[in-house]
């Protein structure tokens, strides 16, 4: 019989197994594709949503998660291509014994075999390219029925071949192993049951309940097939850091971002101001979530100036709790080269180049300042002179290391002491002090005026106190109310990370039917175990619940590792500073149980089609 | 002969092999009182195992009456079936179909834990089936590691653990060597002496011999042959 017929024939005479693992494979190849396609479409598509848009600290946010996710992908996807051909073959341990009792060469049952893996594989990885790049073409259909901005065109799927090709050599690998392994030893021990039933002592026996029976034999039937289950539990928690990363990295990073912006801009924060200048306000403040280019305005127009005393007749208001002078220009800031000791070798290095750009310029009197700023570094205190904390796009646009250099504008140089993420003009801004900018700018009088009112007080009689303040000074003077705004941004950023939870869904599907195949894998090799428990009188019923606590036991160690490092490489390294309340434990926690609950619920097919096996089908 | 334990009325069972039919059971009779040990000999394929399973609710006739202790079997759903079996069967599969993850002592206790008799009742009864098989020394093993001859010997403290009322037992000599067979025709012995109600399916002549009632399965119907 030749090489190829052998294997196509044997692997035609188990149907059911080989339907089982073509099939787990063909999804698990599948899922890999559309996700990755997906993951890369979803960068993209955030990518064109945030063009123009969003400070540089916020994209980095994005793209990491982006990056991680896809990374976990392929890893998911390996482990589990890992787990269903090890299993696929380990069970053909004893058919290399008795090929070999029978005479036949080591090299021509590696051939059979390997064979066989070989075609199971390659037949699954083109059928699971094809599935993943149409469930992609569908899913971007749908994208774009729903609004969203998305093409496909087939040239973008080549990650696709990548992830085939990987998966193929993966898959044979680590699917030649076991069979290797098998050659090697000698055909008695392949042939006998102790090699393959990872049991070998038991210990003294004593009588137990009912449901510890069922514990007990669902306990070693894993441990009898530790490999395989240790490869599943890799598998699984794979996954399950994935998910952890796209759920709890997309609401942490959420919770987290939006705080960014609610703090740089405050609540409860009123802008007053020339009526051009609250225009121009709100328009470098709408750049953070509405693509927008640059405009000419002349911040340094006398009409702009605040009058003198404002500050304090305004503070004197009831319901005003704090106010603070701002001085706002526009300048051609210039990145000033310095030089950075090495704490190693003690030489002294270059830092930074000659980079520059026009930035928004903000003079702020640092102990009133209202906002309170994500920071890298410090922000600006009452001791500080020349000096300057950077919006976060301008640090990243034409600095290299922004804390050990310095900018100049207006004929002055100025120590960067921190970085900010901060939403107004998109974060091309620079804060430097009130004094110092009024100094240099000749701009005599601050031309903003930021008035935060107490949460208690009624908002709308205060705003018409200010209102009727301004218009006994000056009828061009008006409030501008920042929570409208923040709100749109908050809103944007949402938005964002709404479309990258998406991931965890797909993800899920994943793991899912990761999981049923490892059930129906695992259900196929206790079938007869199951009969023969159903013809000593066991109720169908206990079948279920053996399998459901072998499933539990395997779902829950990997949901448990899974998400403990899923929840750490979110907080440790893809968000920084997280922001975490028990509100976001409880929608992480909300989020994951209901992804466990579904993959168990779908692992429970598999169980009940083999609690109505037929008893004589199970043992014969 | 005291009440009767197993009656089979008309009993018929077709299996469907690719596109035919195959009718192993065609309108079968089966008396067995209690305490009586009857003997089912037949060709390979005559259907002697699918008799066993229908009398011990794990297969169904496709027609006809089956009643087990005046139960009539063929109106009972799975569940029943199931606590059915636990309380009053005691099978020994010709494969002994031993569970593979339990050892030789867990697997003779199972039928008593799984119907929740007292711990030390059971531990106490595991001991003494296993002394009385000679399986002391294999307490702790695992069936994969035991000879045929011990595997059987398992099926049988397995299928007496609960003392079940009714025993089926199928080709129980049929793996066995000379001297492992006169050990297991003894053990069956001694059982139809205490008055166990056994239905036994076999070619050997040896156990007929010590039957109550000697049937034979011809075309799917039984015919009692003398003794």
């Amino acid at each position: 019989m030749g090489e190829v017929f052998f294997p196509v024939h044997d692997l035609l005479r188990r149907r059911l197994q080989t339907g089982l693992v073509v099939a787990g494979l063909t999804l698990c190849v599948a899922s890999t594709v559309f996700l990755l396609l997906f993951c890369a479409r979803l960068g993209l598509g955030i990518s064109s949503i945030a063009e123009g848009r969003l400070t540089t600290g916020f994209m980095i946010v994005l793209r990491q998660l982006l990056v991680f996710a896809g990374a976990l992908v392929i890893i998911a996807g390996v482990a589990t291509i890992s787990f269903m051909v090890f299993f696929m073959m380990s069970q053909r341990v004893k058919d290399v014994g008795l090929m070999k009792a029978i005479g036949c060469p080591n090299g021509l049952i590696f051939g059979y075999l390997i064979n066989e893996l070989a075609i199971v594989v390659i037949v699954s990885c083109v059928l699971g390219t094809i599935l993943g790049i149409a469930a992609d073409f569908a899913s971007t259909s749908l994208l774009t029925g729903a609004g969203f901005e998305s093409t496909w065109k087939l040239a973008d799927a080549w990650p696709a071949l990548l992830v085939a090709v990987i998966f193929l050599v993966v898959a044979l690998v680590l699917g030649a192993k076991p069979i290797l392994d098998a050659t090697k030893v000698e055909c008695v021990k392949a042939m006998s049951p102790n090699y393959y039933i990872e049991l070998t002592s038991g210990s003294r026996f004593r009588a137990t309940s009912r449901s510890s029976l069922v514990a007990r034999i669902a306990m070693r039937s894993l441990s009898r097939r530790k490999a395989a289950t240790i490869r599943v539990l890799a598998c699984l928690t794979t996954v399950f850091v994935l998910l952890t990363v796209t759920v709890a990295g997309g609401v942490i990073a959420s919770q987290t971002t939006n705080d960014w912006i609610e703090k740089a801009m405050g609540r409860n924060v009123l802008v007053i101001g020339h009526h051009e200048m609250l225009d121009q306000c709100r328009f470098l403040y709408s750049k953070f979530y509405e693509a927008k280019g640059d405009r000419s305005f002349n911040y340094t127009d006398e009409k702009y100036s605040m009058p003198e005393n404002l500050s304090n007749r305004l503070g004197n208001i009831s319901g005003v709790t704090n106010t603070e002078e701002r001085l706002v220009t526009q300048a051609h800031v210039a990145e000033v080269r310095s030089y950075v000791i090495d704490p190693e070798t003690l030489a002294t290095i270059p830092v930074g180049d000659s980079h520059e750009r026009d930035s928004l310029i903000i003079g702020v009197e640092p102990d009133k300042v209202l906002g309170q700023w994500f920071v890298d570094g410090r922000f600006l205190d009452e001791n500080d002179s020349f000096d300057a904390t950077v919006g976060d796009s301008l640090a990243q646009a034409i600095f290299s290391r922004p804390l050990d250099q310095s900018m100049s504008f207006s004929n002055g140089t100025y120590d960067i002491v921190g970085v900010c993420i901060e939403p107004i003009n998109n974060g091309f801004v620079a804060y430097v002090p009130l004094k110092v900018l009024r100094r240099v700018s000749s701009i005599p009088m601050p031309n903003m005026l930021v008035v935060r009112i107490d949460p208690s007080a009624d908002e709308a009689v205060v705003v018409n106190k200010i209102r009727s303040e301004l218009a006994s000074e000056n009828e061009a003077f008006d409030v501008l109310e920042l929570d409208e705004i923040l709100e749109k941004s908050v809103a944007f950023v949402g938005h964002l990370w709404s479309a990258i939870m998406l991931l965890p869904l797909f993800s899920l599907i994943s793991a899912s039917l990761c999981m049923t195949a490892y059930v129906m894998l695992a259900v196929t090799e206790q079938k007869q175990e199951f009969g023969v428990l159903r013809a000593l009188g066991t109720r169908p019923s206990a079948i279920v619940r053996l399998v459901s606590l072998q499933n539990l036991v395997v779902l829950l160690s990997s949901y448990g590792v899974g998400v403990a490092l899923g929840i750490m490489t979110t907080l440790m390294i893809l968000v920084p500073d997280p922001i975490v309340t028990s509100l976001t434990v409880a929608e992480i926690c909300g989020w994951l149980l209901a992804a466990s609950a579904s993959i168990f619920i779908m692992s429970l097919y598999p169980a009940m089609k083999a609690a109505r096996a037929s008893i004589l089908q199970c043992i014969t | 002969m005291g009440k009767t334990v197993v009656r089979a009325f008309d009993l018929c069972k077709v299996f469907q092999v690719g596109g035919e039919k195959v009718e192993v059971l065609r309108n079968l009779e089966l008396d067995v009182g209690e305490g009586e040990l009857a003997v089912v000999s037949g060709s390979s394929g005559s259907g002697k195992t699918t008799l066993l399973n229908i009398v011990g609710g794990i297969d169904r006739p496709t027609s006809g009456k089956i009643y087990v202790f005046d139960n009539d079997l063929t109106e009972k759903d799975e569940d029943w079936l199931a606590d059915f079996r636990c309380s009053n069967v005691g099978f020994v599969f010709q494969a002994y179909n031993l569970i593979f993850t339990l050892t030789v002592a867990e697997n003779i206790a199972f039928p008593m834990e799984w119907l929740r008799k007292p711990a030390d009742e059971t531990e106490k009864r595991v001991e003494d089936l296993l002394r009385d098989m000679k399986l002391e020394s294999r307490a702790n093993h695992f069936p994969s590691q035991l000879s045929g001859g011990e595997q059987q010997r398992v099926a049988f403290a397995r299928a007496l653990a609960n003392d079940p009322p009714l025993l089926l037992i199928d080709e129980p000599t049929g793996n066995l060597d000379a001297k492992t067979s006169q050990n297991t025709i003894r053990l069956i012995q001694r059982l139809a002496d205490n008055g166990k109600t056994m239905v036994l399916a076999t070619h050997d002549e040896r156990i007929f011999k010590i039957s109550d009632k000697r049937l034979s399965l011809e075309d799917g119907k039984l015919v009692k042959l003398d003794g």
